[in-house]
């Protein structure tokens, strides 16, 4: 089976009103899911439920076959689930590459018996992530921005560098919420080849966008989500030739 | 003489009070107003292991830091569990509550409070080694606090502090950090506590009232959050000031209120002219190779 | 097991219900702020020692009526808590402060003006009547004082009065919609700034009034209030935070609770029973305890949904 992530009937309501309704949804590896509909239909709630912001009511979501619903969100991250969030949420305090580092699945510095009896491995981890970073950060021609603070580069840059944090984290499942929003030229089309790169790899993304090409482009299938609920699942062109969703989503 | 080493020794324990309290509220950002309650549990442990079990001071000292650590599990683990406002909460209670304990209970002496700690120095050096204990021990927390800071692991806690759900979200735990951030702050009060009870050899409920709150409020705030030797600054501010409005000699039942006025309005004054205190903070070390960007200090 | 008499049990039952007037009075106050603003107001304790020592300087230093004294305080109270929201809580959210200053702000507040008071008033427990005894009659077996009756009728009145408020006038259906989400109710063109005074406008009253009538009956030092204050801050994580009446409820039950606790266990502890309460809420109810049930039934209307 290829299916990397499986959502099961996931509910989730806010005081009335519902921003999942019984959603069922398979992502599987080498899949570019994309995630359509208009503002408010629950994308970006759906994220949090499968990163684990938020508990659902009720449903199940699976990494691989096992159950996540009962880790917390920094473990699920460690199994392999990274995402990207709308408003970028970067560490404004601190540099790229220190954004960066502080950014895989495991973090031996973490622990402060690891800082007291390990010292030697934690350097050593230290400069392992230095390396992956840069690598990523050549990848996505931002290395000459390794040492700025993240609120002293442009924004289209910031974004990348959202979606170059991610990427630190090596597991099968990667969600970018609206990462393309603001940005153009040459760091949109960064944006697009390293997401191609990463789905030939082998992992399952699920990208939220509201950028019709991008989706055309890039996504090998789609959803259609509105109120909370799946309206129609399918490949990238049926679903944008459907007439009842273009009247949705542009009204009539 | 004997009077330039008192203050001496309060200088060592209040920087180590004030170190450990900017090491919770201003480096992990946990909202937590218990500090004096735990600089309370290494006092009375200390002096209660050494009078009943005969242990060394410094054993007893360990002992009272051991204790405040892991009362501070009981405070943690429990409510940031729920939020990091519930921590505020729990603190407000626990200092209030065990300080009412301690004060009902026989075998802390209640009201009256502890005394005849036995104390390891006696005779006329008494005062300068002391005074070189508490100074050294400041010095040691001091240093001790920066490299935990400054490291990786203080990577971590800033990245925390910027925005805790993008460090969950890559895999942090945020939680374990902060439970033991919290457990090494009140320890390190506890240790503050043991040098207390076997200099004046004496403790009593009066000194650990949540006003007592206020004075190390004064030395983090005014002193600078999250900075290395802002609680320095702070300590030796707080020694300072009551030493200049002695010289108008009042009664001690107007100078204790007159000091704490003092002391609360410094915080509000400076919350609101110069919130990042006298010292800003440094931050992480740079990594390997690299170097920072262009810093100017917290939000 | 030893077989309690009635007529005591419902002595029990009528004081303690008198008791719990102020607390109730002080739990509204505090919930309404963390309701509507959004912050846990432990200046709250400063605003109560504020209030107790205006009317007591009136009473005793200034020789004024009762009435008069109790308007002086409030008119102090209110002074002091708007200028608290105007001149320091506007210039923090406008800095967008974090919650840990706020809580330091709040605070440092309570804590100056308790150092402010001893500085004026020392620390010698004082009512605020010399005559703290007041008349009793007996009915029924259970004896009942004026001040009871005066306690309960207080605050019932100021209760149903707030509960009317939030309910029907138009500033206080507003208020509510702010609590329930500020930058909505701006947009429809309510003024949260002036919900957020009123909220603390409200508060004052309530404290006022609970201050004078604790003040009554019992000697107060300027420490007093924090003992206070963390009893309305527990009843409100009790009866879940928002809602106001929950809290008035959980208020009620924990001053019985206290109340009947002499009957089991020596009364230097009774004041224990608070703290006991703090952490088992904390770790089996967090999110209050009245999430459904009466109380939430007496709770206001919603402001009409987007």
């Amino acid at each position: 089976m290829n299916a990397v992530l499986t959502l099961d009937g996931l509910c989730k309501s806010f005081g009335g009103i519902v921003v999942a309704d019984h959603i069922t949804l398979e992502l599987e590896r080498g899949q570019i899911l994309g995630l359509i509909g208009p503002n408010g239909a629950g994308k970006t709630s759906l994220f949090n439920l499968i990163s684990g912001v938020v508990p659902p009511d009720a449903g199940d979501i699976r990494l691989n076959g096992v159950s996540i619903l009962a880790r917390p969100p920094y473990q699920r991250a460690r199994m392999g689930i990274a995402r990207t969030w709308q408003q970028m949420r970067l560490f404004r305090t601190m540099t790229v590459l220190e954004n960066m580092v502080v950014a895989p699945r495991e973090y031996a510095a973490e622990s402060i018996l690891n800082l007291v009896f390990k010292p030697g491995a934690v350097r050593r981890a230290d400069e392992i992530a230095c390396e992956q970073a840069m690598r990523i950060l050549e990848r996505m021609h931002l290395s000459q921005c390794a040492d700025s603070l993240v609120t002293d580069i442009p924004f289209g840059q910031q974004k990348l560098v959202g979606l170059a944090r991610a990427l630190m984290n090596d597991g099968p499942c990667l969600l970018l919420d609206e990462p393309m929003a603001g940005v153009e030229g040459q760091a949109y089309d960064t944006m697009k080849a390293v997401v191609r790169q990463e789905a030939a790899a082998g992992r399952a993304v699920c990208v939220v966008e509201h950028n019709i090409s991008f989706i055309k482009d890039l996504c090998t299938s789609a959803v259609f989500m509105s109120f909370g609920a799946i309206l129609e699942q399918g490949s990238v062109a049926d679903l944008l030739a459907s007439k009842s969703l273009a009247e949705l989503y542009f009204g009539p | 003489m004997d009077y330039l080493y008192s203050i001496l020794i309060l200088v060592g324990i209040y920087v180590v009070l004030a170190s450990s309290f900017n090491l919770i509220i201003g480096n992990a950002g946990l909202v937590s107003i218990a500090h004096p309650i735990f600089f309370a549990l290494g006092a009375y442990t200390a002096g209660l292991t050494a009078i009943h079990f005969g242990l060394h001071a410094i054993v007893a000292t360990l002992a009272g830091a051991v204790v405040a650590a892991l009362f501070s599990l009981m405070m943690s683990l429990p409510s940031l569990r729920v939020s990091g406002d519930y921590l505020m909460i729990t603190s407000i209670g626990f200092q209030l509550g065990l300080l009412q304990v301690i004060k009902n209970v026989e075998f802390t002496g209640s009201q009256g409070g502890l005394s005849n700690i036995p104390t390891p120095v006696t005779g006329p050096y008494r005062g300068l080694v002391y005074s070189v204990v508490s100074l050294a021990i400041a010095a040691a927390v001091v240093w001790m606090i920066r490299w935990i800071v400054r490291g990786p692991y203080g990577r971590a806690i800033t990245a925390m502090r910027d925005d805790e759900l993008a460090f969950l979200a890559l895999g942090r735990d945020a939680m374990r950090i902060k439970i033991v951030i919290f457990a090494v702050g009140c320890g390190l009060a506890g240790i503050a506590g043991g040098l207390y009870a076997f200099y004046y050899q004496y403790v009593s409920p009066e000194q650990f009232e949540i006003l007592a709150s206020a004075a190390m409020l004064t030395m983090v705030v005014v002193g600078g959050m999250g900075s290395t030797l802002g609680p320095v600054v702070g300590a030796v501010l707080l020694i300072a000031l009551p030493q200049a409005i002695t010289f108008l000699e009042l009664p001690p039942g107007i100078m204790a209120p007159l000091q704490g006025m003092l002391f609360t309005l410094l915080v509000i004054v400076f919350m609101f002219i110069r919130p990042q205190g006298l010292i800003s903070p440094e931050g992480p070390t740079p990594l390997p190779g690299h170097r920072h960007g262009n810093r100017s200090g917290p939000r | 097991m030893f077989m309690f008499d009635a007529v005591v049990l419902a002595q029990i039952l009528w004081t303690g219900l008198a008791t719990s007037s102020y607390m109730v009075l002080f739990t509204i106050a505090f919930a309404l702020v963390l309701k509507v603003v959004k912050l846990w107001n432990f200046a709250q304790a400063g605003l109560m020692a504020i209030a107790f020592y205006a009317m007591f300087a009136a009473v005793n230093q200034f020789q004024w009526p009762t009435v008069v004294a109790v308007a002086f305080g409030l008119l102090v109270t209110l002074a002091a808590s708007l200028a608290f929201e105007i001149y320091g809580l506007r210039t923090l959210r406008a800095r967008r402060t974090s919650s840990l200053m706020f809580f330091i702000f709040t605070l440092v507040c309570s804590e100056f003006a308790a150092y402010a008071l001893t500085f004026i008033f020392g620390t010698e427990p004082a009512p605020l009547f010399a005559q703290i005894v007041s008349p009793v009659r007996i009915l029924a077996g259970i004896a009942v004082s004026d001040w009871d009756l005066l306690a309960v009728a207080v605050t019932l009145v100021l209760t149903i009065g707030l509960a009317l408020y939030l309910r029907l006038a138009r500033e206080g259906q507003f208020m509510v919609a702010v609590a329930d989400n500020a930058d909505l109710a701006e947009l429809y063109g309510i003024n949260a700034k002036r919900a957020f005074g009123a909220a603390f406008a409200i508060a004052s009253v309530f404290i006022c009034a609970g201050m004078y009538l604790y003040g009554a009956r019992t000697a107060v030092i300027p420490t007093t209030s924090l003992q206070l204050m963390l009893f309305a801050v527990i009843a409100t994580l009790l009866g879940g935070m928002g809602n106001v009446f929950g809290a008035a409820f959980a208020a009620v039950a924990l001053s019985l609770v206290q109340s009947y606790s002499v009957l089991v266990i020596p009364s230097r502890w009774q004041g224990l029973i608070v703290y006991a309460f703090l952490f088992i809420t904390i770790l089996f109810f967090p999110r209050g305890v009245n999430t459904s049930g009466w109380a939430t039934r007496l709770r206001v209307r919603r402001a009409p949904a987007s």
